[in-house]
């Protein structure tokens, strides 16, 4: 426990800048993740336990794109597809199967997948990990805000990411499409009753929610090692966020990614050696005082 | 016999019991006695996970905290004072009990989602702290050296041959007492409270209180299971109390039979006769168990002592 | 269905018979299978798979030779996935039931603590450590065992080696203030207060300005690097390996890390430094295996081999477990027998002949671990042989240190 160190942090600018900034891209980065996770919850009432799965798969696939194509911007949107495609087929063949099961029996065909493909991918890329790179256009020096180091790959990670958040705000709230989602997710006989074809939406939310797990994968992959399992970590986190935001909640998702990158990057200097502990503690304490989560809704 | 369910009960025990102790001296087979040693443990934990989920309705993520702090508590234990195997034993159940009230008291509150997820967020804070707290759990490496003195009651267990002899006994009697517990008004009450809870607070139960006991008696014997898995590696280690052991536990629950009490047995043994038959003959031991795990869920769509049940019809619990 | 035994219970009683056909043990053919256990999964898995690799040379030059005793050798490999609980059962089945004679365990350290209790239990298995570089496992009288020894490099020879190094270094260079990263787990906190320890020896006017601990697999190292750029260390010491590494390397870059601190690792493999996309020029690194290191015939050669044969370059783990494969040789060869007390007392003390010895040989000590394998420090260069300058560590100093480290810790 370092608690002067998180103080003296705490009154100089240049500190707080650049452990802001990197709260924030890992806190944009978890948010694209728990976004997809906390969709899928909240309009089918899956909890999608194979969701590292996809960001794994995102990354692996645009790891490939880039060095076939040399272009970043193919690579990440051959990630984002390739994912939204998984996931449609992942709920056609086996999420419908277990709609309105208990739960556990949910998890069991989730993990059964995990399992396969961390050996899939063992068995197509190597187990050994893989560097993506850097692509050539991000080889640049950082920028300096307020003494602070901004480096403008993160720069542009999390405009993308706080596009998407806008995207997914606006469209939900506001579209047609949204408007029918949100319903689907409160009453969906009464929604299918309608006339809405639910089995094409509730792919369709499924392919959202895997593409934006993979979206991530694949921009992260220039800074991050990939090899097989690499999803398992990422699930935990993004799981948390979900929960302490509140399931079903984009909102939620949002400000409780923002809230652990934050406690990471200000955690990572006060408690240097308790800090997944420290998130831990965070959890319970919001399951405790507000079980629904933060924006979650009492069921 | 049909009249006395709990004399029924202890008969196939104590059948079992001689069958188990009699196969090693016909047949020596070192690989099926660490199998019968390691399925002793892995039987006690996901029983008493089922006492939770099957029984009750609630669902532990975070069961595996108790299997963990028992192997912990145990392992120190006799490591670190000169408490005979026995007592050392008995302490380790006892304190992993009021760990289990006391968490208990803190999460059954909490509706089942939530349940679930604060369970799970207490064990992995527990596993946090087993891999922080270097100094007196060995952190991520464990406790390393062995376990000394391990005789109890004239079992020289170092011995493979008592080893085996001693877990098949624990596993057996604790078994029992779960059947005892499970088959008891009580056990009547918690599988009211998993159908219907409204109902069954109108007749008088105290819903939070009746969870508790349950939640408590389930973390003991995972505490023993614990003990067992403790004395299989001589000493303790992280991956005991992490989360993906809750996860073999819910595997094991769900792939036996969530309605059978010996559900959970049968699941832990396909579970480990798996992971031993497949890792001989490939590395991708997780291709060859999603598959299998694919295709019970999606084929018999319940474990495989319901699918019995179900297609064999016969006496009614 | 009435009755006491129904037809549910029968069905269960022929399952279990069905799953009991694979304990039935096996008939003893005349190959002479060796156990080998290691982490074939995940983010390290090349430990595994190199140690793999050069055990598959050493079996086809050995078979060639005659084998053991007359016989054919054959490895079994099996993957514990680093879990000490896996890894135990593995070992007992290599023995118990596959009929292995003779163990190499190449784990990493938390489960080979977990191997030596069981080689410690059956007691009539000889077994070599070959990757676990955790000092406790021999140098501790309570953790060795009387039939396990350790063909491994060791942290604490590596701290000294690396402290005398970097001290000097530092003094040349001015670098006072330092910074740690390391992985938040046993070895990485031993090993860091090892190799702090020994520096301040060296250089007691060094400063650790701040330390940072991320944790073993961390997919997201940024809070940890503004952490440490913000500190203004002069120099950075950070013992992480393998993905990690790269990881680290990769979003230090963007943040030029790199020019901001001399940076100083232990940890760098070959395939590490090759699969590193942009690795910095001048990092101060120690010589896990360098084909130009030591210099000779013997050494290239080796290297060459390994490099035809598998497409890729041999690691620190590869040389270890091709070292354990001559040592067993070399024990057999001495006793004529696989018993492993026989064994066990002809490999104590044993020295043999070997390319990656510091003189051409390397030392089995009687407390069960090597010692005179080839340490060296130089600096990092983006192209082939990765590592230059290399120059090699005393051997006697770090003996003298590593006693009273020892005795530091009631060892002896």
């Amino acid at each position: 426990m370092d608690l002067d160190a998180l103080g003296a942090c705490l009154t100089i600018p240049a500190c707080v800048v650049n452990q802001t900034t990197s709260g924030l891209i890992v806190g944009m980065l978890l948010f694209l993740v728990a976004a997809g996770l906390t969709l899928i919850f909240g309009v089918l009432k899956i909890v999608n336990f194979a969701h590292g799965t996809f960001y794994m798969l995102g990354g692996y696939v645009a790891y490939t794109a880039l060095g076939a194509t040399n272009s970043y911007t193919v690579a990440v949107l051959s990630g984002t597809l390739a994912m939204a495609v998984f996931g449609v087929l992942f709920e056609r063949v086996l999420i419908s199967r277990v709609y309105g099961s208990n739960v556990l029996m949910q998890l069991l065909i989730c993990y059964a997948v995990v399992l396969i493909f961390d050996d899939l991918v063992k068995i197509v890329w190597g187990p050994e990990f893989h560097a993506m790179g850097m692509p050539a256009a991000f080889q640049v020096p950082p920028l300096f805000i307020a003494g602070g180091v901004v480096p403008p790959f993160y720069a542009v990670l999390i405009g993308i990411a706080a596009l998407i958040a806008i995207a997914l705000g606006v469209g939900l709230s506001m579209t047609r499409f949204g408007k029918t989602v949100r319903a689907a997710a409160i009453n969906p006989q009464m929604v299918s009753a309608l006339g809405v074809n639910t089995t094409l939406l509730f792919a369709i939310v499924f392919a959202i929610g895997g593409g934006l797990a993979g979206l991530a994968g694949a921009l992260a992959a220039p800074v991050r090692s990939l090899s097989p399992g690499m999803g398992f970590s990422i699930l935990i986190e993004s799981f948390i966020v979900t929960v302490i935001g509140g399931m079903g909640s984009i909102a939620g998702a949002l400000v409780s990614a923002l809230l652990i990158g934050m406690v990471r990057g200000f955690g990572t200097i006060g408690f240097p050696k308790f800090t997944d502990g420290l998130i831990y503690i965070v959890m319970i304490a919001i399951l405790l005082l507000r079980p629904q989560g933060l924006f979650g809704r009492r069921s | 016999m049909r009249e006395y369910p709990a004399l029924r009960d202890v008969a196939i025990a104590a059948i079992a019991l001689v069958v188990i102790l009699a196969i090693p001296l016909l047949h020596h087979s070192p690989a099926f006695e660490d199998f019968v040693i390691r399925l002793s443990a892995m039987a006690l934990f996901a029983t008493s996970l089922n006492l939770l989920v099957g029984n009750t309705g609630m669902v532990s993520f975070g069961h595996g905290m108790f299997y963990g702090l028992g192997a912990y508590a145990f392992a120190l234990m006799m490591q670190m004072t000169g408490l005979s195997l026995p007592v050392a034993a008995v302490l380790a159940v006892l304190i992993t009990t009021i760990a289990a009230l006391g968490v208990g008291a803190i999460c059954v509150r909490l509706g089942t989602d939530y349940f679930a997820f604060i369970t799970l967020a207490m064990q992995m804070l527990l596993y946090s702290i087993i891999i922080s707290w270097q100094t007196f759990t060995g952190g991520d490496q464990g406790l390393r050296g062995g376990i000394p003195r391990r005789e109890i009651f004239g079992f020289e267990l170092a011995s493979q041959l008592h080893l085996y002899q001693f877990c098949a006994i624990v596993a057996v009697l604790g078994l029992l007492a779960l059947r005892h517990v499970s088959a008891s008004p009580f056990g009547q009450t918690l599988r009211m409270i998993r159908d219907n809870e409204n109902r069954a607070s109108f007749t008088g139960v105290v819903l939070w209180r009746a969870r508790l006991w349950a939640f408590t008696i389930a973390g003991a014997f995972a505490g023993l299971g614990g003990v067992l898995a403790a004395l299989f590696v001589s000493g303790a280690y992280p991956e005991l109390a992490d989360w993906p052991n809750s996860g073999q536990a819910i595997f094991a629950v769900m792939l036996g039979g969530i309605n059978s009490f010996l559900g959970p047995v049968l699941g832990a043994m396909i579970l480990l006769a798996l992971n031993d038959v497949v890792t001989r003959f490939t590395e991708y031991q997780g291709l060859v168990l999603g598959i299998v795990i694919l295709a019970f869920a999606l084929g018999l769509r319940r474990g495989v002592l319901d699918f019995l049940k179900f297609a064999w019809p016969g006496r009614s619990r | 269905m009435t009755g006491f035994i129904t037809r549910r219970t029968m069905l269960a009683g022929g399952t279990a018979s069905l799953l009991a056909a694979p304990w039935v043990a096996r008939a003893q053919a005349n190959t002479l299978h060796i156990g080998m256990q290691s982490i074939f999964s995940g983010p390290i898995a090349l430990l595994g798979t190199s140690s793999r690799n050069a055990l598959m040379i050493e079996q086809e030059r050995i078979n060639a030779a005659g084998g053991f005793l007359g016989r054919q050798i054959e490895f079994v490999f099996r993957d514990s996935k680093g879990q000490p609980q896996e890894a135990a059962r593995i070992t007992r089945e290599l023995v118990n039931s596959t009929g292995c004679e003779l163990l190499i365990d190449a784990e990493a350290s938390s489960a080979s603590f977990a191997v030596q209790e069981v080689v410690r239990d059956l007691g009539n298995i000889a077994c070599i450590h070959t990757n676990s570089e955790t000092s406790s496992l021999t140098a501790d009288p309570k953790i060795r065992a009387p039939t396990a020894f350790r063909v491994a490099r060791q942290g604490v020879h590596d701290a000294v080696a690396g402290s005398i190094h970097l001290a000097e270094y530092a003094n040349a260079k001015k670098l006072d203030k330092w910074a740690t990263c390391s992985p938040d787990y046993a070895y990485g906190r031993d090993t860091t207060a090892q190799y702090l320890q020994f520096f301040k020896q060296f250089k007691p006017d060094v400063e650790i300005v701040t330390d940072a601990w991320p944790k073993l697999g961390q997919p997201d190292f940024t809070e940890v690097i503004t952490k440490l750029i913000q500190a203004k260390p002069q120099a950075l010491f950070t013992l992480l390996y393998a993905g990690d590494l790269s990881a680290f390397v990769n979003q230090g870059n963007i943040y030029a890390l790199f020019s901001q601190m001399t940076v100083a690792t232990p940890n760098v493999d070959y395939p590490v430094l090759a699969a590193i996309k942009n690795l910095p020029a001048g990092i101060q690194s120690a010589t896990r295996y360098l084909e130009t290191f030591p210099d000779t015939p013997a050494n290239k050669e080796w290297g060459q081999a390994y490099l035809k044969k598998w497409n890729e370059r041999p690691t620190n783990w590869a040389w270890q477990n091709s070292v354990a494969m001559h040592f067993y040789e070399e024990a057999i060869k001495k006793t004529n027998s696989l018993d492993a007390k026989a064994l066990a007392a002809a490999l104590s003390g044993m020295k043999i002949d070997s390319p990656f010895g510091a003189d051409g040989t390397i030392t089995m000590r009687d407390d069960h671990t090597t010692i005179g394998y080839a340490i060296g420090w130089g600096q990092t260069t983006p192209k082939e042989p990765f590592i230059i300058d290399v120059k090699p560590a005393d051997w006697g100093k770090i003996l003298e240190l590593e006693t009273e480290w020892k005795k530091q810790k009631n060892y002896i």
